[in-house]
């Protein structure tokens, strides 16, 4: 037989193939993690922020050797902000990819249902952005999540107000009318009428209304001291381009969420001043853990990756992985994991606390992360800066939210 | 009377200018066409990302990209009508109904993975400027859309019954076989057609963007809100795009002043069903008949 | 010919849904078995569409406010009525085929565009209501944004696949009703000459309120079952534009107004969701698109019914 040239190219081929196979199996097996998220849809731009951010949780463990020396894989999948591809997507990443483990998507509806999958599965599921007190409320034992329930987020926003002179009397909520939204405006009433301020309005909309004019007019026309705000994002902005159209500046305007990404203050530009938001986590804050040092180091890791500052989303879900990284590492654990692992993890993530840049995690065995200060922070002179609680606050409120004339 | 009535009054009849600002066109494609152009809030998306694309790299003024927006999108809808829906305009209606919703998947998702989900707006120095007065408040951004609205809905009528073009693309709306028997070349009058509907919206989404937060998906609230204008003016009747606006506006920011946000939209799609049953043509009954 | 075909079909239908039956013996993946019964639940869907859409030619774009309703039905008859899912869900299909009565009769004297944009106001209007009825009249009903939150379904995806698979059944078997009975040849006859059949005394109105309520019929089950398998519902998700998208795509690509159109549809895209909606994750939608702009240029008539066209013309 002669030896021709294609023959030593499929010997070649052959053999690389081989070597590659050989070196890949020597390689430590990876500790496999599936995350359904929303990528497209109503929650797209949400849902991308979870993603980077656990990206960046799984390229910092890499670049420390792993979990127990074992790489850590992520696998992406898009639900499209929707429930029902949500829970779909669990089952197939359980069942058709075998993952070892899985981490929360975005928004309290999505979760809710790929919870409900998790479950049934017995994996435990990390979620760092969603709220919703029902999440906490059907007995799951594998449903944790970082951040704190929807109500609760928002108490710094009301509870600062104490803190200031004279003392706002009255208050006007209005918020979107979807989970988290209109849980964050029932908290607001909550903890108003807990501290003494009058609502004197309480209005929620579907989100399919987009001009808020004629509702904020009303809303002026009542003169109320606070404007409490149920929001995402876009709520968020729409209200504060309405609000100085209409030459509207109640003594303070608070957001459930929005003002934090740092899109609403690049957007905005001077309109953002003086806006005040709920949030559960702040670089200056006085905590400190393994892996990503502290708060302010996770601040500059996380603005160095992806050249923008972290919202507090971002941090829970980093948390929230970091939290059930350090169970495994506790426990020793290593690749393929069997359910029996899972329910250990699970057990450890309640009997443990974890310290970390996010605070000291520590799940209540309904799931709740129960040592979260609620923060409130608010824009001055285009920064973030947290303003509540006293204790860690790096500046002091401005109060009254100057009017737009005077600007 | 109080001051909220009349300000909710105001609020309507500007928002009414914006409705129909970007519903004109809207109503041209179908009324010369019969194509209910699903993709229609996309070409609202582009302009406004036209204007603010413009605003970010060379700090163009928003208001000078109107021009701008409107000949691009003149050439994309001209080029879009041309080399694609042409080719389904002599079958029923639902294949053009489909097709303007795939290229709305298209154009939204494509512009997603450009432009990312980011929200996004046109902050200028004079954002935001209104004209305060007797308890009352007008915003300059939206009176200038509404002066828009209705230089459009006026150089349409002009266009469409004082020149040639205009009066060969009325023939077509009219009777498409008796147009090309007449020596109309009606392939190329429905890309006019489709280029000058885009045209036009594209400039109103220009004008809408520094007041309203922009970003990809954009587009399907203001195709939503686009029928219920036209339906409400009237179907191919440019005045009624004016008319269907006001009604729109002015109910919207009565109920959102009076009864409640919910209301508000509950009452726009209810009201968009009763006029649909109850008189298709229209408030001013010149629209076309379904 | 026509009866041939006719029993040709139905076994198709017949040996698939047997082999369908057998499938959960022998795969205990919870994951295909998802997939599977996703699949039999377009099928129906699509199915349901197609009655009404596909046969007389008036174009629905409102058929998820029939689905909504079908599921909020049965999420209260079993949450504050206490009935079981077997009691749910006709009850659902009942509420659904009620109101469409109702919303026909204004209704289906639209034609064309007109026609679709009243029903997709509908359904809009529904979804609206749906939200602001509670807080409204001051009750607890819908409970709004909250959703309603269903009993946890003892039963794994594989009860689904046999609901779903008997629902779809039904909808075929209606499918081939039309086929083979003057009622179809009436709906034909307003799909291609309605004035003409009016006048040649076929009750052109009443054949599509027909038509009108069984697709919404079906719709309101299939809500059901959907409330039931995701057990938490919002109007949001329940009345979502997205449901009418995939039906009246998945119909399109099959071919509208075919036995088989609404099968082929629904088994073309859930498989082409799960393959490309994973691999190409962020592109899906632009596919999506191009493809639905692909067929409508290219298969005007869907996947069957150009298959039926080339067929007929090389018999001739």
């Amino acid at each position: 037989m002669m030896v021709n040239r294609r023959t030593v190219l499929i010997v070649l081929v052959v053999f690389s193939l081989l070597a590659a196979t050989a070196s890949w199996s020597a390689a430590a097996e990876p500790f496999r993690v599936g995350v359904a998220v929303s990528l497209t849809g109503a929650f797209g731009k949400e849902g991308t922020m979870v993603q980077d951010a656990y990206i960046l949780w799984m390229e910092t463990v890499n670049a420390r050797g792993g979990i127990n020396g074992h790489p850590v894989e992520l696998t992406f999948y898009d639900d499209k902000s929707d429930p029902a591809t949500s829970a779909k997507l669990i089952d197939r990443l359980v069942i058709g990819d075998k993952v070892d483990l899985l981490l929360g998507g975005f928004g309290s509806s999505l979760v809710f249902a790929a919870s409900a999958a998790a479950e049934r599965h017995g994996y435990p599921l990390i979620s760092g952005a969603a709220s919703s007190n029902r999440l906490f409320e059907r007995g799951f034992k594998y449903y944790f999540s970082t951040l704190g329930k929807a109500t609760e987020e928002v108490r710094g926003c009301v509870e600062m107000f104490t803190a200031v002179t004279p003392k706002p009397k009255t208050a006007a909520i209005i918020g979107a009318d979807i989970l988290f939204t209109s849980l964050a405006c029932e908290g607001y009433r909550e903890y108003a009428g807990r501290h003494g301020i009058e609502v004197i309005h309480y209005e929620l909309f579907p989100m399919a209304f987009q001009e808020y004019n004629s509702l904020l007019h009303k809303v002026k026309g009542k003169d109320p001291d606070l404007l409490l705000v149920g929001s995402h994002l876009l709520v968020a902005m729409r209200v504060m381009k309405a609000l100085k159209e209409i030459d509207y500046s109640p003594k303070a305007v608070a957001f459930s969420y929005g003002p934090t990404v740092p899109r609403f203050a690049e957007e905005l530009k001077g309109d953002a001043e003086f806006v005040i938001a709920a949030s559960e986590w702040a670089p200056n804050l006085p905590f400190e853990g393994a892996v990503f040092g502290s708060a302010a180091d996770f601040n500059r890791t996380f603005s160095d990756r992806f050249q923008r500052r972290p919202d507090f989303v971002e941090a829970a879900a980093v948390g929230g992985a970091l939290a059930q990284q350090l169970a495994i590492e506790r426990l020793g654990l290593k690749p393929p994991l069997s359910g029996a692992d899972r329910a250990a993890i699970r057990d450890k993530l309640v009997s443990d606390t974890f310290p970390t840049f996010y605070g000291v995690i520590d799940f209540a065995p309904d799931g709740a992360n129960v040592a979260q200060p609620p923060v409130a922070v608010q824009i001055q002179d285009g920064a973030l800066k947290t303003v509540y609680p006293l204790e860690y606050a790096e500046s002091e409120i401005r109060y009254p939210f100057q009017a737009w004339k005077q600007r | 009377m109080d001051v909220l009535f009349v300000q909710a009054l105001i609020n309507g009849l500007l928002l009414g200018g914006v409705y129909a600002a970007y519903s004109a066109g809207f109503s041209l494609i179908f009324g010369v066409m019969g194509v209910l152009n699903l993709a229609h809030g996309e070409l609202v998306m582009l302009g406004a990302f036209i204007a603010y694309g413009l605003f970010e790299l060379v700090h163009l003024d928003p208001y000078l990209s109107i021009p701008i927006a409107a000949v691009s999108l003149f050439l994309g809808g001209y080029a879009i009508q041309k080399f694609i829906i042409n080719r389904v305009i002599e079958q029923p209606h639902l294949m053009s109904y489909i097709l303007t919703f795939g290229l709305h998947l298209i154009l939204a998702n494509t512009a997603v993975k450009l432009w990312t989900h980011d929200f996004r707006t046109i902050t200028t120095s004079y954002s935001g400027m209104n004209a305060a007065f007797w308890g009352l408040n007008i915003p300059y951004a939206r009176l200038i859309t509404f002066f828009l609205a209705v230089a459009v809905v006026i150089f349409l009528w002009l266009f469409l019954n004082r020149s040639e073009t205009g009066r060969a693309i009325r023939a077509t709306a009219q009777d498409k076989y008796a147009a090309r028997l007449m020596g109309v070349n009606v392939r190329e009058i429905y890309a006019l057609t489709f280029g000058l509907g885009a045209a036009v919206t594209g400039m109103a989404g220009a004008s809408l963007s520094p007041f309203t937060i922009i970003f990809p998906e954009m587009g399907l609230g203001y195709t939503v809100t686009a029928f219920c204008v036209v339906v409400l003016g009237g179907m191919g009747y440019m005045q009624g795009a004016l008319y269907g606006g006001f009604a729109l506006g002015v109910v919207q920011s009565l109920a959102a002043a009076y009864l409640s946000a919910g209301i508000s939209v509950a009452v726009t799609f209810l009201l968009l069903f009763i006029m649909l049953v109850l008189r298709p043509t229209g408030l001013s009954g010149k629209g076309i008949a379904g | 010919m026509k009866a041939q075909t006719a029993r040709k079909r139905l076994l198709i239908w017949g040996v698939l849904t047997l082999l369908l039956c057998l499938f959960p013996a022998f795969v205990s993946s919870q994951y295909l078995l998802r997939i599977a019964a996703l699949m039999v639940f377009w099928i129906g869907m699509a199915g349901s569409w197609n009655l009404m859409s596909g046969y007389t030619g008036y174009v629905d774009f409102g058929p998820v406010a029939y689905f909504g309703i079908g599921s909020y039905a049965a999420a209260l008859v079993m949450t504050e009525g206490g009935g079981s899912f077997f009691l749910a869900l006709p009850a659902a299909g009942c509420t659904a085929a009620l109101v469409a009565l109702l919303i026909g009769m204004p209704t289906l004297r639209l034609k064309g565009a007109y026609f679709a944009i009243a029903t997709f106001a509908f359904a809009e209007t529904m979804k609206q209501v749906t939200l602001e009825f509670d807080r409204t009249f001051g009750i607890f009903f819908f409970q709004g944004s909250h959703g309603i939150t269903l009993p946890i379904a003892p039963y794994g995806n594989a009860f689904f696949l046999y609901c779903s698979l008997a629902v779809a059944s039904l909808v075929l078997l209606a499918h081939h009703w039309i086929e083979n009975s003057r009622f179809g040849y009436a709906l034909k006859a307003v799909h291609e000459a309605e004035d003409t059949a009016e006048l040649s005394g076929v009750n052109t109105f009443g054949v599509k309120l027909t038509a009108y309520a069984m697709s919404a019929f079906f719709l309101g089950v299939f809500g059901g079952i959907e409330a039931y398998w995701i057990t938490y519902i919002t109007p949001a998700d329940v009345f979502s534009v997205h449901k009418t998208v995939q039906m009246v795509i998945m119909t399109l690509l099959g071919g509208m107004g075919t036995f088989l159109g609404p099968i082929v549809g629904a088994v073309f895209l859930t498989g082409v969701s799960e393959i490309l909606g994973l691999t190409f994750v962020e592109y899906y939608l632009i596919l999506v698109g191009m493809i639905i702009v692909g067929v409508i240029l290219l298969l005007p008539r869907g996947i069957v019914g150009t298959w039926k066209e080339r067929k007929r013309l090389r018999s001739l």
